[in-house]
């Protein structure tokens, strides 16, 4: 289906932790432990998908790929190259390699600017062709994300959801990226737009041979979407599969939870569907729970679960999960 | 059928804007029996959220309703003035939205707002509208409610925000309540909750409620029956098995092969409606789906078609004319569940 070369993505250990309030002595400082070691690779061409409720770190761990901000611990080696501790003027070449596209196409649009400068700026800013080559690059791109090249000299208001999210699309493309990260591409769209959005996306990617990093809170479309799916829950990764492997063999019980969970569009599948009692709301992160970060809302909590924490521990076949239950 | 709680007849809305008349609700005709879970599904703009607001008269300036007639267990609601309406509005009739956010007061504590909710439609004092609220805090199922009373907004999660809204809505009992999307800004794990919830209020309430929501998934869980809506108008109704196994309407279908489908071994290409919702400041003459129709016919860009009607349910699709030709578009979705 798609060729897989080894990793272009590797994250390891990578933990990242917020400073909460003041204090006066630096070692009283609080921390919330958005993401508290979290491995992961992607191949290239592949797209790996992260799954989890809001809160679990998962767009967190997007913005400590691309730096947004600076990460606590670990390592993020993209192209065989540590990134983690670059300064930002050596990050420019691995810049022009990774783009994102945001969740909000509203808010992730200058309004003030023009698509054209939209959709070109980061072309100016790398310094890549002249004035004229950067404006047919604009229109090229606008419509191979089915826009009309004329649309270049429009402000985003006058766009739809679906059309600014294309917008977005095609300044993520701009640059000629390998490694895209979706942070949330589709939530905001309405449904016979999403699945114009994912295919676009699966188009593109087969075309220019993108690899993803596709963060949703909707699983049924990460399950079609993503070759592999992270599932993340307070920080930590709990399992990581195959896509069809996790829907059919889900191990984790929060796994299992998430997709019980899911509305499925089958009125009769969905009112028979077994019920997983599950009151509990997910934990403050400021206050975690000792051991497995599950255990207070998991079902099969037992002794050993209080007091230690699973390890992300490979069960052949590619899947790993994070549970003292699973053999 | 003496049961009605709700019929809303050939109910017209538009909103007059610099830019001309958008027309957001073109004759919309429905009814909601008590006891009953209406959904409405629909995309952005397809005016399922007018239809709601127009009910409850609650549209905003220049949103006006033009034509048609609300009943509320008989009553004409649209010529009611505003403080009859104020006396109803949160009293039989409720409203819960979408965002829990933008919708609580900030500056107050939630009990504060629970406990105003009660005393502007009941004579308690505050002792009692106190012992209320608290009743309704356990009712909904927060956690610790004597001291989650006193706590802000902010210090709430999105859920116990939607949980709180839930609580405010139900405080008298409501015989019809209207969720607006009401889990659309949740989790998937706090949407069930909150689906679980609606379904036992509705259990113990026996209250009509009208579910607005752009999620098949969450429609097929909750509603007895289905309007599919689609440029202001109504292009489908159908008790729920109908829509989503025998689906009659061409967007209904589209609306279906756009999502994934869980159960699905193989990862089957999305089948995404080309183009996009019509622009109601110039809707189109015909259906308004014939733009996007993969079945189109020439009268369905010149002539709005009448509904093909059964027993149950009502279909607005030049297809289902006696001289109309067959068409495979029906069989498609059938075929492929």
């Amino acid at each position: 289906m798609m060729k897989h070369s080894g990793p272009l993505v590797e994250v390891r250990n990578l933990k990242k932790y917020f400073p909460v309030g003041k204090a006066i002595l630096k070692s009283h400082t609080r921390y919330l432990k958005a993401v508290d070691g979290v491995d992961l690779s992607i191949d290239k061409g592949e797209t790996l998908g992260l799954v989890g409720e809001s809160g679990c770190g998962k767009s967190t761990v997007a913005k400590s790929i691309i730096r947004i901000h600076p990460i606590t611990d670990g390592e993020i080696i993209f192209n065989n190259t540590d990134i983690s501790r670059l300064k930002p003027g050596q990050l420019m070449p691995f810049r022009k390699e990774v783009q994102m596209i945001f969740q909000d196409p509203y808010a992730s649009l200058n309004s003030r600017m023009t698509v054209r400068d939209i959709v070109g700026e980061s072309l100016e800013i790398h310094k890549i062709g002249t004035r004229k080559e950067r404006l047919d690059r604009v229109r090229t791109l606008l419509e191979k994300v089915g826009l009309n090249a004329d649309h270049a000299n429009r402000y985003p208001h006058e766009f739809s959801g679906g059309q600014r999210q294309r917008i977005g699309i095609a300044r993520a493309l701009a640059v000629n990226p390998s490694f895209i990260i979706c942070d949330e591409p589709i939530s905001a769209l309405d449904v016979s737009i999403q699945a114009q959005v994912v295919n676009m996306l699966e188009d593109l990617q087969k075309e220019m041979n993108l690899t993803y990093l596709f963060i949703a809170h909707d699983l049924s479309m990460v399950k079609h979407i993503s070759n592999r799916m992270g599932v993340m829950y307070l920080g930590k990764i709990v399992e990581i599969a195959d896509s069809e492997e996790i829907y059919k063999h889900p191990m984790h019980p929060y796994t299992r939870m998430l997709l019980s969970a899911i509305p499925v569009p089958d009125p009769l599948l969905s009112r028979n569907k077994t019920q997983t009692e599950m009151e509990e709301e997910i934990p403050s992160p400021l206050n975690l729970p000792s051991g497995c970060r599950f255990r207070t809302r998991c079902p099969h909590a037992m002794d050993i679960c209080e007091t230690q924490s699973p390890l992300l521990s490979d069960m052949g076949g590619n899947h790993s999960v994070a549970c003292h239950l699973a053999k | 059928m003496n049961d009605i709680m709700l019929r809303v007849e050939n109910l017209s809305t538009s909103f007059f804007t610099h830019l001309g008349e958008v027309k957001a609700v073109r004759g919309v005709s429905f009814t909601v029996q008590k006891g009953e879970v209406l959904g409405i599904v629909g995309e952005s703009g397809s005016g399922k959220s007018i239809t709601a607001l127009s009910i409850l008269q609650l549209l905003k300036h220049p949103g006006k309703v033009i034509s048609g007639r609300v009943l509320f267990k008989g009553e004409s609601l649209l010529d009611k003035p505003e403080k009859q309406m104020r006396a109803m509005r949160g009293n039989q009739l409720s409203m819960i939205f979408q965002d829990p956010m933008t919708s609580l007061n900030p500056t107050l504590t939630v009990g504060e707002q629970v406990m105003e909710m009660i005393r502007v439609h009941q004579t308690v004092d505050r002792g009692l509208a106190r012992k209320k609220a608290l009743e309704l805090f356990d009712w909904v199922k927060i956690p610790s409610p004597r001291e989650r009373l006193n706590c802000y907004p902010h210090e709430f999660s999105g859920g116990m925000r939607q949980r709180v809204m839930i609580a405010m809505a139900l405080c008298c009992d409501p015989e019809l309540i209207i969720a607006d999307e009401p889990t659309t800004a949740l989790d998937v794990t706090i949407q069930e909750q909150i689906l679980k919830l609606l379904r036992s209020i509705q259990g113990r309430l026996n209250s009509s409620i009208v579910l607005i929501t752009h999620d098949l998934g969450v429609i097929a869980e909750l509603a007895d029956r289905i309007l599919v809506m689609y440029g202001g108008m109504i292009m489908e109704e159908a008790p729920v098995e109908d829509i989503f196994y025998r689906p009659r309407h061409p967007y209904t279908v589209g609306l279906l092969e756009s999502i994934p489908q869980i159960e699905g071994h193989a990862r089957r290409r999305l089948i995404p409606i080309p183009g996009s919702p019509p622009d109601m400041l110039k809707p189109p003459a015909g259906c308004p789906f014939a733009p996007r129709c993969a079945a189109a016919m020439r009268i369905c860009f010149e002539k709005s078609p009448e509904y093909s009607k059964s027993k149950r349910s009502r279909a607005m699709c030049w297809l289902w004319h006696p001289q109309a030709p067959p068409s495979a578009i029906f069989d498609r979705w059938r075929k492929g569940a």
